[in-house]
């Protein structure tokens, strides 16, 4: 039917390099999740803290990170601050490049979340005796992490997503690097894309699937 | 701080660039949304067991990513069966495959979001299917899915970024070919994410406020 | 009746059978264009000018294989790495990109003989103190994702281990705008765009330093494999463009110096 030979074992002697490159994307993804959400924390405490120097500072990194291409952030963490004459590695510029664009959206998604929980709860922690530190950590922090648990589960598979823009920036150890690396050696593009594609498939399947569980477990209430 | 050499005609280069990527975007958002709305129903009317392979077709563009899904079709449709189609064809086609999963996950969000209640009233007070479609779930369900579109088509204004690698020169693609010749990355990227910006910001605030005051009644 | 309609269908199938067989050549020349797949940011070969227009060696080369075909002549840009997926998804003709003929990609596409030869340069930035090819060594390295030289020079940092990394770009602009911002200390580059990049100025504190002991690099026009009609004419094409001195003249336009011999000593092709 096809005018065309698919070499699927040529292609499939490569799978463990695939995988190996895959833990380096899951490794890349979980780092700028993790950093993500503490700068996000920390954007939405200024975005509160009443400071219109620290407001602004926040609402620019968002509306940045929001209305920019991934893409071009993660060039521009790169080529663009090396123009400073601050050089990072690949691996670096493509964290940088996602963590940024993660907090950005991540803070989006906890102000929303704030907007939830009524201000009377800070009222109340506060006449308890709390700080407004103390009633926030306590109080409001537990609540909108879990509000905004779901968008943080989409946020981490936007960053699996994501980390494939690594070549732009030199990165060949993640899974889109070694499968174009493959590519130039052996230019089975269909059949590595293809293999590259399912592996993604199945990150982000294991990923919401084990949110959904984590969740259902943790909010039972 | 910015002494050029940024010529007229260099100028023209980033606006033709800027030109595509608006062109795929308003290509690929238009389909994209109207194929969107068809899966969306289609999926709330039979269910999640008979949606199933529809529902697993459209998630497949949400969990690959969107550099992978452009490569695979390009070499899908010229390697194995021999199509000679443009970048910009696979292009769009790839964007507005990728819109319309999205498209269909809010417009299915949006008709859930109609009380099960009004729509019974609904077709009590004898409306047909169409009818209740038309004047009761499309009325309410814009609320709700608008504001998450607008969301969606500025998404995919920024993720159109990435046909550069089916040899469309859109905007991103065209700045780094001027910064081959002119050697001014920081400047030239500037541009180009100031670009981005100002379609994106006014557009995302304009979704914002919509949300904001269709959620307060 | 019957023997009549058993006619009409041989003749259909000849019929089909003759559209079919014809070959690339034939529908070049009918469709009038020629698209040839070319780099367009490894100056000398292929570059833009200041209306961003392609200009360059394998520019001239493809408008020339052009005119001998009487077709127009189409540039598409690819990137390195996109060189050899543009000609098998059909996006383009032939491969006029400055293309390694090695073993592993003529598995995919078929050669000609070689229409130009580069030897390799090491281009480092002045900071690095960087002064040969095995200077290298202990450094961050990097070339063009998907190239010869970066094939070659990987396997190079791999042997020589710890301390010494190596990094792929997409393209030779970014492989030069890291050097000269210092994110890479040296690159390996065919030594026509090292001298060419070196000179336009573009770039800060960054020099031709020396020689990479690699083999050197023959680069050949490329086109499906099972094309041998096309492929005899380009093979045939390339001889001309040497017999008649139209190669010499093109050299001397974009680089200058010392004619590169395309012939190898001591074996056919």
């Amino acid at each position: 039917m096809f005018d065309y030979t698919f070499q699927w074992k040529q292609v499939l002697a490569r799978l463990p390099k695939m995988l190996d490159g895959a833990m380096v994307t899951m490794e890349v993804a979980v780092l700028s999740m993790l950093i993500g959400i503490v700068l996000a924390i920390v954007l939405t405490v200024m975005r509160r803290s009443g400071s219109r120097p620290l407001a602004a500072f926040a609402t620019t990194w968002v509306e940045v990170a929001r209305n920019t291409p991934a893409l071009f952030q993660i060039y521009m963490a790169h080529f663009g601050i090396a123009s400073f004459g601050i050089h990072f590695s690949p691996f670096t510029s493509l964290l940088i490049g996602i963590t940024f664009n993660n907090a950005g959206y991540l803070a989006e998604n906890f102000r929303g979340a704030l907007k939830a929980i009524p201000e009377t709860q800070t009222r109340a922690g506060r006449s308890l005796g709390m700080t407004s530190s103390q009633s926030f950590r306590f109080i409001i922090l537990p609540q909108m992490l879990r509000i905004a648990f779901l968008p943080m589960t989409n946020q981490m598979v936007w960053a699996i997503l994501m980390t494939s823009l690594g070549v732009t920036v030199g990165m060949n150890t993640d899974l889109y690097g070694v499968t174009q690396d493959l590519n130039a050696l052996t230019f089975r593009t269909f059949e590595l894309f293809a293999i590259a594609g399912v592996i993604f498939y199945i990150i982000t399947k294991v990923i919401t699937l084990g949110a959904r569980l984590a969740a259902a477990r943790l909010f039972r209430y | 701080m910015f002494d050029t050499t940024l010529s007229l005609t260099d100028v023209i280069f980033l606006a033709k660039g800027a030109g595509i990527t608006i062109l795929v975007t308003a290509i690929s958002v238009v389909i994209g949304t109207v194929l969107g709305i068809l899966f969306g129903i289609i999926r709330v009317q039979l269910g999640a067991v008979l949606a199933a392979p529809l529902t697993f077709f459209l998630d497949i563009f949400r969990s690959v990513p969107l550099l992978i899904q452009l490569v695979l079709a390009n070499a899908f449709m010229g390697m194995v069966l021999q199509l000679q189609l443009s970048g910009f064809f696979v292009a769009c086609m790839v964007l507005s495959l990728y819109t319309a999963a999205y498209c269909a996950e809010i417009v299915r969000g949006g008709i859930d979001a109609v009380p099960k209640t009004t729509r019974r009233a609904a077709r009590s007070l004898g409306m047909s299917w169409g009818q209740d479609m038309r004047h009761i779930v499309l009325p309410l369900a814009t609320r709700v899915a608008l504001p998450s579109w607008i969301g969606l088509a500025l998404g995919v204004m920024k993720d159109s970024a990435l046909v550069y690698v089916v040899q469309v020169t859109e905007l991103l693609k065209s700045t780094q070919i001027l910064i081959t010749r002119l050697q001014e990355p920081l400047f030239l990227l500037l541009i180009c994410g100031a670009f981005y910006f100002i379609i994106s910001f006014p557009l995302a605030r304009f979704g914002g406020y919509l949300e904001k005051r269709w959620s307060n009644d | 009746m019957k023997k009549f309609a058993l006619t009409a269908v041989l003749l259909a199938t000849t019929g089909l059978a003759g559209a079919a067989q014809a070959d690339k050549l034939d529908d070049i020349i009918a469709s009038g264009k020629l698209r040839c797949a070319v780099v367009l940011d490894f100056p000398p070969m292929g570059m833009r000018d200041n209306n961003n227009e392609p200009i360059g060696f394998d520019v001239d080369y493809c408008n020339d294989l052009a005119a001998a075909l009487g077709v127009e002549a189409e540039i598409v840009e690819t990137p390195f790495p996109e060189r050899i997926p543009a000609l098998m998804s059909g996006r383009v003709d032939v491969g006029v990109a400055s293309t390694s003929d090695t073993l592993e990609r003529a598995k995919t596409v078929g050669f000609t003989v070689p229409y130009f030869a580069f030897d390799m340069a090491v281009t480092a930035n002045s900071e690095s103190g960087i002064d040969s090819f095995e200077a290298m060594k202990g450094h961050t390295v990097g070339a063009v994702a998907g190239t010869y030289e970066a094939i070659a020079l990987e396997e190079y940092v791999n042997a020589w281990g710890e301390g010494s990394t190596f990094r792929p770009y997409q393209t030779q602009a970014d492989v030069f705008l890291a050097l000269s911002q210092g994110q890479l200390d040296a690159t390996v580059s065919t030594s026509t765009v090292a001298q060419a990049t070196v000179k336009s100025d573009n770039f800060n504190g960054i020099e031709v330093v020396g020689k990479a002991p690699f083999d050197i690099d023959y680069v050949a026009l490329f086109t499906r494999r099972d094309e041998y009609g096309f492929l005899n004419y380009l093979n045939l094409f390339v001889n001309q463009q040497v017999r008649t001195g139209r190669y010499e003249e093109l050299y001397e336009k974009w680089i200058g110096g010392e004619l590169p011999d395309l012939t190898v000593q001591g074996v056919y092709r």
